[in-house]
């Protein structure tokens, strides 16, 4: 070999740098970020005890366990059922599905736990990323973690671009807009190792666009009503008596504010916001109305009900509290629950719609005050109750909540490749009880039903507060309307209508008929 | 670029003058071009492109239940400029932006002449009036929601504290106050541009003018009125445009402080495209109201570049 001039050399130890730089940047995607190192069992907030370790080997697998009657689905059914097949094998559950040596790549996006969030979330979020890592080592996985304000945009434009992830973890309604615009690849339960019956009937109604099912259910839950007991001992209110129907829970609203000068429920109906159809839709549905039919059992989706006599009691029930009583917040028009949290916990409110992980967060949050602040929140927190919501002339119902797991088609997706075994391998494992009760442990409750019957339910129940209420209104979950105009309807012409009422520029009923025009117009937009 | 160092070479040598000439200035102008062609390839993929394309898919229907999107013509801007909701949305941009330009110019401007008068402290005076201009609008905009807000607001609390109200005012809770409030954060944030635009355009003011004026008996106001003013003309109006253009198309301190309501009341155009748009996923229609938009700003920003020019040509 001749020898090289010393240009020559640097050129050639340039391009041998760019080389590897190329080859780095265009490599495999990096491995999760999470440690390897197996975290210590997380304190509950509530400081009663410790979150369970990983699952130990035991029976059954999820295919083999006994099925739930829904039928009988209540606060003691909950607790009755909880515990009684154990702990479940995951790693012998997933490996019946996708081998455990598989290697493969797998992009996902999901809404990790937020900095307000209990720290037994963030700490559950780690142990699922080890034990995610540990089960399927030569599954590289690259993953992102977003908020739940980042994610839609995000996604969407994501998609729109074919750079979408291959998986991603969605809030409840987000999915059929996807699947409408054919990006979400069409799924069946068994090829993760599930069946139909393994999840909430309304859940799995959300993964269903045109009668294919493009999606499976990860969490579910629905919010209560949480209550402060000693305003309601100051208003002269029984303490241990909530609300049982909206009409009541104008009266209380009122009686608080007028005993007390303090705000008596915490209405939400900041325009643009999520937060604001999630706690005027079930006042809706009680009273018989609904954007669409879809709080009947078989929705058709066909015609608006937003203007018909249940609906606007609904929004009388806002005037009332808002316009009339003036038994809510000033800044109710502005306001994210946010908002509401902050005064409840002050207390200076009486009554919200709140998650079940409110109380958690309240917890932390006294934990981290002092002095005198600390004294009064804990007081508050002696005092805090959990309720079913109000219930209505119709019905008692609250939105069904949650968020399910998608694979995208292959060609939204960055590299136009879905590794689907890989995409099999982790939907199987996100979803087995073990991880679909512990990802979602203080925030939510697991998508798929066999973990119901899990001893990580038992130790569940005795550790989150008034958990077998926010599992109890499971039962009377409706979840919007499945169409891809729901968002628009939710964020936009729900608020709109709520707005045009509380603020006068037109009457309840004005309001109620210039929402379903709005409605009936967007319908009329969707091509046959 | 200097060229007359090469035009006696060129000119001595006649007969091939003007082939000689003509490949010099086509070399030099390669070489410009050259110069300016990175900035240029950036600004058609990062400018261009975008509103090329915006422009084509204001044509289009996409609506959110397909995938696609579909030839609808001039429907898009059909269904805008039919619709009540865009009047009252323009009627909204309009009382947000013109009130903010001028009141950020009538605090400016006081600012400015009061900061050339070479003021003891002047240099901290200065750095504390820019504090408004250099936070982040985010910033700005959560820190003025908390202090506007209904139940928790410093604002209500010390009013109530005083004992001049009895009930907290709903700044950004009720239709008729909304756009007041979220002016006095504009101006407050804005006001300084226009200090150090009007300032810098004060020291081009002849000192020597000032004192003959002063000298002939002229006052303050008529020195004002008649010397300065004149000089800084262009100055304030191309400052006045820029501030105008900027707050036609603003969106962080409505969208962040009220979400464009109560009752849509604050609901001004960059607001309903972006609901258009993202909420809605018509981006046919947002496209269509974007490119309307567009269109109306341009009217301004044609004034803006015939005023630079104007100012080029007199100079």
């Amino acid at each position: 070999m001749g020898r090289i001039s010393r240009r020559q050399f640097l050129v050639l130890a340039g391009a041998a740098t760019g080389s590897v730089l190329l080859a780095a940047c265009g490599g495999e995607p990096a491995a999760t970020p999470t440690p390897t190192a197996q975290p210590t069992p997380t304190p509950q907030p509530s400081g009663q005890s410790t979150a369970p370790s990983q699952a130990q080997a035991s029976t059954p697998t999820t295919t083999e366990a006994v099925e739930i009657d829904l039928s009988q689905w209540s606060p003691d059914y909950v607790r009755e059922i909880a515990g009684t097949i154990g702990e479940t094998d995951t790693k012998a559950f997933v490996s019946s599905v996708v081998p455990l040596e598989t290697t493969g790549n797998l992009s996902y996006w999901y809404i990790g736990p937020a900095e307000t969030d209990p720290q037994i979330s963030k700490d559950f979020d780690k142990q699922f990323w080890d034990a995610w890592e540990s089960t399927y080592p030569g599954i590289s996985t690259d993953v992102q973690r977003l908020t739940y304000a980042d994610m839609l945009d995000k996604i969407r434009t994501a998609a729109t671009g074919n750079a979408a992830p291959m998986v991603a973890t969605m809030p409840i309604l987000w999915g059929v807009e996807f699947a409408a615009k054919g990006q979400l690849a069409e799924i069946s339960p068994e090829e993760f190792g599930f069946k139909e019956s393994d999840f909430w009937p309304g859940a799995l109604k959300s993964c269903r666009w045109q009668g294919k099912l493009y999606g499976l259910p990860t969490n579910n839950e629905s919010m209560a009503l949480i209550w402060n007991k000693q305003l309601f001992r100051e208003a002269g209110l029984d303490p241990e008596q909530p609300p049982k129907t909206w009409e009541d829970l104008v009266t209380y609203s009122k009686q608080i504010k007028d005993a007390t000068g303090k705000y008596g429920y915490g209405l939400v109906a900041r325009q643009n916001h999520g937060n604001t159809p999630f706690r005027f839709m079930p006042i809706v549905w009680a009273y018989g109305g609904g954007a669409f039919d879809e709080a009947e059992e078989s929705p058709t989706y066909q015609s608006t009900l937003i203007n018909n006599e249940g609906s606007i009691a609904a929004l009388e029930v806002y005037y009332n509290l808002f316009v009339r009583d003036q038994s809510v917040p000033a800044s109710a028009l502005t306001n994210t629950n946010a908002e509401n949290t902050d005064l409840f916990f002050a207390g200076q409110l009486g009554m919200y719609i709140g998650h079940p992980s409110e109380f958690a967060v309240m917890v932390d949050r006294a934990n981290k005050a002092t002095g005198a602040d600390k004294e009064r929140a804990m007081q508050l927190l002696d005092n805090i109750g959990y309720a079913l919501l109000p219930e209505g002339p119709v019905r008692r119902a609250v939105v069904l909540g949650g968020s399910n797991i998608h694979i995208f088609n292959e060609r939204f997706v960055r590299g136009g490749k879905v590794d689907r075994t890989a995409a099999r391998a982790f939907i199987a494992f996100r979803c087995s009880p073990e991880w679909s009760i512990k990802a979602v442990w203080a925030s939510s409750n697991p998508g798929t039903l066999q973990a119901f019957r899990t001893s990580w339910m038992q130790q569940r129940l005795e550790q989150v507060r008034f958990l077998e209420v926010t599992t109890a209104m499971l039962k009377y979950g409706v979840p919007f309307p499945v169409v891809p105009e729901s968002t628009q309807i939710m964020n936009i012409i729900i608020p709109d209508m709520i707005h045009n009422a509380l603020t006068g520029k037109m009457n309840v009923k004005e309001a109620a008929n210039d929402a379903a025009e709005k409605i009936q117009a967007l319908m009329k937009q969707r091509p046959s | 670029m200097d060229h007359a160092g090469r035009g006696p070479a060129v000119r001595a040598l006649p007969g091939r003058r003007g082939a000689t000439k003509g490949r010099s200035r086509a070399s030099e102008v390669a070489a410009d071009y050259a110069y300016i062609l990175p900035a240029l390839a950036v600004l058609v993929f990062v400018v261009g492109y975008p509103i090329v394309y915006t422009l084509v898919l204001s044509f289009y229907e996409t609506p959110p239940s397909l995938p696609g999107r579909f030839w609808t013509g001039l429907g898009n801007y059909r269904t805008i400029l039919t619709s009540a909701e865009f009047f009252d949305v323009t009627l909204n941009t309009v009382y947000w932006a013109l009130p903010s330009t001028i009141l950020a110019f009538a605090l400016g401007i006081p600012a400015a002449l009061a900061l050339n008068q070479g003021l003891p402290g002047q240099g901290i005076l200065r750095g504390l009036l820019l504090i408004p201009w250099v936070i982040s609008t985010v910033t700005a905009a959560y820190v003025w929601r908390w202090l506007y807000h209904a139940d928790f607001g410093l604002v209500n609390g010390f009013l109530m504290q005083l004992g001049l109200i009895s009930r907290p005012i709903l700044f950004l809770d009720s239709p008729t106050l909304v756009i007041p409030a979220l002016i006095v954060v504009n101006v407050w944030k804005t006001f300084p541009f226009v200090m150090v635009m009007t300032l810098a355009g004060l020291q081009t003011v002849p000192r020597e003018l000032l004192e003959a004026a002063a000298i002939d008996g002229a006052t303050a106001v008529r020195r004002f009125w008649h010397v300065t003013v004149p000089y800084l003309r262009n100055v304030l109006f191309v400052t006045f445009i820029l501030l105008l253009i900027s707050n036609l198309e603003h969106f962080t301190i409505p969208w962040l402080m009220t979400g464009g309501g109560p009752a849509r009341a604050s609901q001004i155009w960059s607001i309903d495209i972006y609901t258009i748009a993202f909420r809605s996923l018509q981006f046919g229609l947002a496209s269509a109201y974007s490119t309307i938009v567009f269109a109306i700003v341009l009217v301004f920003a044609y004034l803006y570049v015939r005023a630079l020019t104007k100012e080029d040509t007199v100079r």
